[in-house]
C-alpha cells in the first residue's frame, strides 16, 4: 500500500519566489518590440485597423483563455472537487489577469468611443443605410459605441470581482486555514456560475461576432467558450509542466493531476469540434443566405480562395490530430509529452480566433463584395511580420502580468480542507 | 443470493466436496488495499476483491493488469465510421447492388454523397456502436452473464453489497496453502475467514428456461412476419388519425366565408364581401408579379400577339394541336424572339444551371441527350403500344423541326407545354426556364442523337457527362 499522505505542503519551493522580479520586466520588453514592430509593420498595410485586427486576434485568444480559467475555478468549488486543489491556484492567478486585462482592451475600445470604426463596422451608423427601418433600430439599438462601452466596463468589473473574490479567500486561507472559507466560495460558486455565463454569452457577441454585424449564430458563445475552456486545460498543464521544470512545486502536482487534466482538455478538444460542427452544419443545411456568407467566405468559395486552408488546418489541428493525440492513457501521463502537446493546442487556439476575426478584415480592406473581386489584390492577411510579433509580444504581456500577481504568493492553496483528498488522489 | 434455496445445504457445499478459495473479510477499505498489496507481494497471482463501492487504487493492490477494453472499443468505433459513411454511400449514392438496391434519388439538385449530411449519422452510430463495444465488451471480458457463483452461498459474503469489505484468495494458485494462506490472512488483519467449496448442485438449464427461450425466439420472428404480412396490402377503412386537430384545422381556406362575427341569426362577416381572403388591392401588383417584357416573360416580340383569341400562347393548349405537338397554322402565332432577351447573360455558368434544371425536370422523358428516350416516355410509349394509355411520344430535340424553332417558341413550350407536355411555369422560375432553353440549344448544337454517341462524346469530354 502506498502511504498515505498528510495533507501537507513539502516541496521546497512552492512560489516563484524572487523570479518575478526578472519575468514581469522581460515580459513587458517582450511585448514592447513585439507590439511595436507590429505596429511599425502594419502602418504600410492600413495603419490602425490592420494592427488593431492583429491585436484582437491574440487579445481574444488569451481573454478566452482567462475566461476558462475563470471558469475551471468556479466549477472547481460548484463541484466540491477535491483532486485539482493543488492545481487551482495556477488556474486562479489566471483569472485574475482579466483584471488587468481590461486595460489591454483599451486600444480596441477607445476608438469604438471615439467613433472610429476601424474595428467594428457598426460604430458607423450609416452601416445599414438601404436596410429595413425595423431591422436597423434593432440593430443599432444594441450596437452602438456608448452601450458597448458600458457593456464591456460591466464585464469586466464582474469577472475582476469574481476572480478577486476567489483569489483572495484562497490567499486568506493560506493563512488563516480557515476551513469554512472553502463552504462560502461553494455557496457563492453557485450564482457566479450564472452571472458569469450570461456575460461570457454577450461577451462574445459585442467583441468577436459583431465584427460582422449581419450575422449571427446563437451557438457562437458556446463555441467561444468550447475554445476557452480547452485552452485554458493546456494552458494549466503547460504552466504546472514549466514550473515544475524550473524545481517548483515539485512534490505536489502529481501525474494524477496531469492525466486528470488532460482528460479535460482531451474532452473540450471534442466538445469544440462538436459545436463548431453543429454550427457549421445548421448553416450549411438550411443554407440562408444571412448566414451562409459568413462560412461561405471562410470556406474559400471567396476573394481570397485561402480560407480554405485555415479552415482545414483548424479541422486537423484543432480537432482530428488533438483528439487522437491526447486519446490514449500513456501520454496523458507523459509530462513531457504534455509539454509540447499543449503548446500545440495552444497555437491552435490561436488559429482559431485567427480564422474567427481576420476574414472580416480581408472582407473590409478588400473588395466591398463579398464574392467577388480579385484574390491577387486581397490576400490572405496573415504576416510573419505582423501577426507573429503581434502575438508574442501579447504572450509577452501576459506573462509579466501572471508573473506580477504570482509574485512571491504560494503557487498551491497551503491549507485548502481537501489538500490532502488532492494529495493523495490516484486515478482508479 | 437471499434466496432460501433447497440446495443452500451444507451436504453439497460441505468440506466433502473440494476447496476452492479462501474467503477473508475486511471492515473497511483502507485494510482491504493493504491486505491486498501484501497478497501480491507474498506472490499470489489468482485473487480477487470484493467491495460494496469501488476502491481506488485497488486495481494496481490486487496487481490486475489494465483492461484491453479501450482498444477494443477504438476499434469498434473505427468500424462503426467506416460502416456508417459506406451505408450512407451505399443507400444513397448507388442504384444498383447485387441485394438491395440503393436510393439513388436526385432531389432539388442536392449532391447524393456530401460528407457535411453524413456527420450526424455517422457520429451517432460510432457513439451507439462504442457504447455496445464497452458494455458487452465488459461483459465479456468479466465473464459474464455468469448465473452462480459459489461464493454466494457463504452467508458472510451476503454483507458485501453493503459495508464488508472481501480478499478472496484462489485454490488455484502456486502459492496457496490451505493452512498456510489462512494463517496469512490472519496476519494481514482478516476479521473472519471462511471456506469456499465447489457447487457440486446440479448446473444443467432447467427445462422450463430452455422452453422459455425457444418460445421467446420464435417470438422474435412475429415482428418481421407482421411487416411482411402488412407490406402491399389493401385498407378498407379510413386511415388513423393520430392527430385529429392537424388533420381537421380550425382554419378558414381562400375562397370560403370568413369569420362571422355577428350572431346566427344575423350574420356579420369580417369583411364587407364576406370572403376568409381578401383580393389584391386594385391597381396593385404583387412583389415579383411583374412581368410586363414580353420577350423575358412570354418568348414573343412585344405587340406581336395575334388578338385572336384575347389569350397568350397558352390557349393552345386547348386545341389547335396536330400529332406532333406543333401548334397548326390554323392558330396564329406572335413574333417568336429568336435571340435571348437583354435580362440574360448566357455564359457558361448559365449554361451549368440550364444543364442542372434540365436533369431535373426535363430528362425524364426527353432523356439526358435529348433524343426523347426518358425512361417515363419508353414506358409510355410501350403501354401506348399495348393500348393501354394515349401517348404522344415525347420529342427529340435533335429533330429538325424543334431545331428550326426561334428560340422565343421553345421557351414557350418550356412554360405552356405542348401536346401531352405540361406547362412548366409555374415550376420553373422564368431565368431557370431560359436557362434550360439554353442548354437545349446547347444539346442542339451538339447534334447528338443516340445513347452511342452520347457515350463516346463523354469519353472524348469528361465534363459534358453527368
Amino acid at each position: 500500500m502506498h502511504a498515505r499522505r498528510p495533507g501537507k505542503i513539502t516541496s521546497p519551493i512552492v512560489s516563484l519566489s524572487t523570479s518575478y522580479v526578472k519575468l514581469v520586466p522581460l515580459g513587458l520588453v517582450i511585448g514592447a518590440i513585439g507590439l511595436g514592430l507590429a505596429y511599425f509593420m502594419s502602418l504600410p498595410q492600413g495603419g490602425l485597423k490592420r494592427f488593431s485586427y492583429s491585436y484582437l486576434v491574440t487579445y481574444c485568444s488569451l481573454l478566452s483563455m482567462s475566461l476558462g480559467c475563470l471558469f475551471f475555478v468556479t466549477v472547481q468549488h460548484l463541484t466540491r472537487a477535491g483532486w485539482s486543489v493543488t492545481v487551482r491556484r495556477i488556474a486562479e492567478i489566471f483569472a485574475m489577469c482579466l483584471i488587468p486585462m481590461f486595460v489591454l482592451f483599451l486600444p480596441i475600445l477607445l476608438p469604438v468611443l471615439m467613433q472610429r470604426d476601424d474595428v467594428y463596422q457598426w460604430v458607423n451608423a450609416g452601416w445599414l443605410a438601404g436596410d429595413r427601418e425595423m431591422f436597423r433600430e434593432i440593430k443599432n439599438a444594441y450596437l452602438n459605441p456608448s452601450w458597448f462601452g458600458i457593456r464591456i466596463v460591466a464585464y469586466f468589473v464582474i469577472w475582476g470581482m469574481m476572480a478577486y473574490s476567489f483569489f483572495g479567500k484562497s490567499l486568506k486561507q493560506d493563512k488563516t486555514a480557515d476551513p469554512t472559507l472553502s463552504r462560502t466560495m461553494q455557496k457563492s460558486a453557485t450564482w457566479k456560475m450564472i452571472i458569469f455565463a450570461a456575460t461570457l454569452v454577450f461577451a462574445s457577441f459585442d467583441m468577436e461576432m459583431s465584427l460582422s454585424p449581419r450575422w449571427f449564430s446563437t451557438m457562437f458563445p458556446v463555441y467561444f467558450f468550447a475554445g476557452g475552456v480547452m485552452s485554458a486545460m493546456a494552458a494549466i498543464i503547460l504552466t504546472a509542466a514549466l514550473l515544475q521544470r524550473s524545481g517548483r512545486v515539485t512534490d505536489e502536482i502529481t501525474v494524477e493531476h496531469y492525466h486528470d487534466l488532460a482528460k479535460l482538455t482531451f474532452g473540450f478538444i471534442f466538445f469544440w469540434g462538436y459545436i463548431a460542427f453543429s454550427q457549421f452544419m445548421l448553416i450549411w443545411y438550411a443554407n440562408l443566405p444571412e448566414e451562409t456568407f459568413w462560412y461561405r467566405f471562410r470556406m474559400g468559395d471567396s476573394a481570397s480562395p485561402g480560407w480554405i486552408f485555415w479552415s482545414l488546418l483548424l479541422l486537423f489541428g484543432h480537432l482530428l490530430i488533438p483528439f487522437l493525440a491526447m486519446m490514449a492513457r500513456t501520454v496523458r501521463r507523459n509530462k513531457t509529452y504534455l509539454l509540447f502537446a499543449t503548446i500545440f493546442i495552444l497555437c491552435m487556439h490561436w488559429v482559431d480566433h485567427f480564422w474567427i476575426i481576420m476574414p472580416q478584415l480581408n472582407i473590409e480592406m478588400g473588395a466591398t463584395d463579398v464574392l467577388g473581386g480579385d484574390p491577387a489584390n486581397n490576400p490572405l492577411p496573415f504576416s510573419w511580420l505582423i501577426d507573429v510579433p503581434c502575438a508574442i509580444g501579447m504572450v509577452g504581456i501576459y506573462v509579466a502580468l501572471f508573473s506580477g500577481i504570482a509574485a512571491d504568493r504560494p503557487l498551491v492553496p497551503l491549507h485548502d480542507p481537501r489538500l490532502e483528498e488532492s494529495l493523495n488522489y490516484r486515478n482508479a | 443470493m437471499a434466496h432460501s434455496h433447497k440446495h443452500d445445504t451444507p451436504v453439497e457445499t460441505g468440506p466433502s466436496s473440494k476447496l476452492i478459495s479462501l474467503v477473508a473479510q475486511f471492515d473497511d477499505p483502507h485494510s482491504l488495499v493493504a491486505a491486498c498489496d501484501r497478497a501480491r507481494e507474498a506472490g499470489y497471482k489468482k485473487m480477487d476483491a470484493y467491495s460494496p463501492f469501488p476502491v481506488h487504487g485497488i486495481d494496481d493492490a490486487i496487481g490486475i493488469r489494465r483492461t484491453r477494453l479501450p482498444f477494443f472499443v477504438l476499434a469498434v468505433g473505427l468500424g462503426a465510421c467506416a460502416f456508417a459513411l459506406l451505408l450512407q454511400y451505399y443507400v444513397n449514392a448507388t442504384d444498383e447492388s447485387p441485394i438491395f438496391p440503393g436510393y439513388k434519388f436526385f432531389i432539388s439538385g442536392k449532391p447524393l454523397f456530401s460528407l457535411p449530411a453524413n456527420i450526424p449519422v455517422t457520429f451517432e452510430i460510432i457513439v451507439l456502436s462504442s457504447a455496445f463495444a464497452t458494455f458487452f465488451g465488459m461483459w465479456y471480458l468479466n465473464g459474464l452473464p455468469r448465473f452462480a457463483n459459489p461464493l454466494h452461498r457463504l452467508p458472510m459474503f451476503r454483507r458485501v453489497t453493503n459495508d464488508k469489505f472481501f480478499l478472496v484468495l484462489e485454490a488455484e494458485d502456486e502459492k496457496f496453502s490451505e493452512s498456510r494462506s489462512r494463517q496469512q490472512l490472519e496476519e494481514w488483519g482478516a476479521k473472519a475467514i471462511e471456506e469456499c467449496h465447489e457447487d457440486l448442485t446440479d448446473q444443467k438449464i432447467p427445462n422450463g428456461f430452455r422452453l422459455a427461450g425457444i418460445v421467446f425466439l420464435f417470438a422474435l420472428l412475429l415482428p418481421p412476419a407482421l411487416i411482411y404480412r402488412v407490406s402491399g396490402m389493401t385498407y378498407r377503412q379510413p386511415r388513423l388519425h393520430v392527430v385529429p386537430d392537424m388533420d381537421w384545422q380550425d382554419r378558414y381556406n381562400t375562397q370560403t366565408r370568413g369569420p362571422n362575427i355577428g350572431t346566427p341569426e344575423s350574420p356579420r362577416y369580417l369583411f364587407a364581401d364576406g370572403r376568409a381572403m381578401q383580393r389584391p388591392v386594385s391597381g396593385t401588383i404583387a412583389r415579383g408579379d411583374l412581368t410586363e417584357s414580353d420577350e423575358y416573360f412570354r418568348g414573343y416580340k412585344t405587340g406581336t400577339l395575334p388578338v385572336s383569341e384575347g389569350a397568350g400562347p397558352s390557349a393552345q393548349d386547348q386545341d389547335g394541336q396536330d400529332q406532333d405537338g406543333m401548334a397548326t397554322g390554323t392558330t396564329p402565332e406572335p413574333e417568336w424572339v429568336d435571340g435571348f432577351p437583354e435580362e440574360v447573360v448566357v455564359n457558361t455558368d448559365f449554361l451549368k444551371r440550364g444543364k442542372q434544371r434540365f436533369e431535373i425536370y426535363c430528362v425524364a422523358c426527353h432523356g439526358y441527350d435529348g433524343n426523347g428516350e426518358g425512361l417515363v416516355n419508353q414506358r409510355a410509349v410501350a403501354l401506348a403500344a399495348a393500348g393501354e394509355a394515349a401517348w404522344t411520344a415525347a420529342k427529340s430535340l435533335h429533330d429538325p423541326a424543334v431545331k428550326a424553332q426561334p428560340i422565343g417558341r421553345i421557351f414557350d413550350t418550356i412554360s405552356n407545354g405542348r401536346a401531352t407536355m405540361g406547362p412548366y411555369k409555374d415550376q420553373i422560375p422564368v431565368k431557370d426556364r431560359w436557362a434550360i432553353t439554353a442548354y437545349v440549344r446547347a444539346l442542339q448544337a451538339t447534334g447528338i442523337r443516340t445513347p452511342q454517341e452520347l457515350a463516346e462524346a463523354n469519353s472524348a469530354t469528361p465534363e459534358a457527362g453527368q
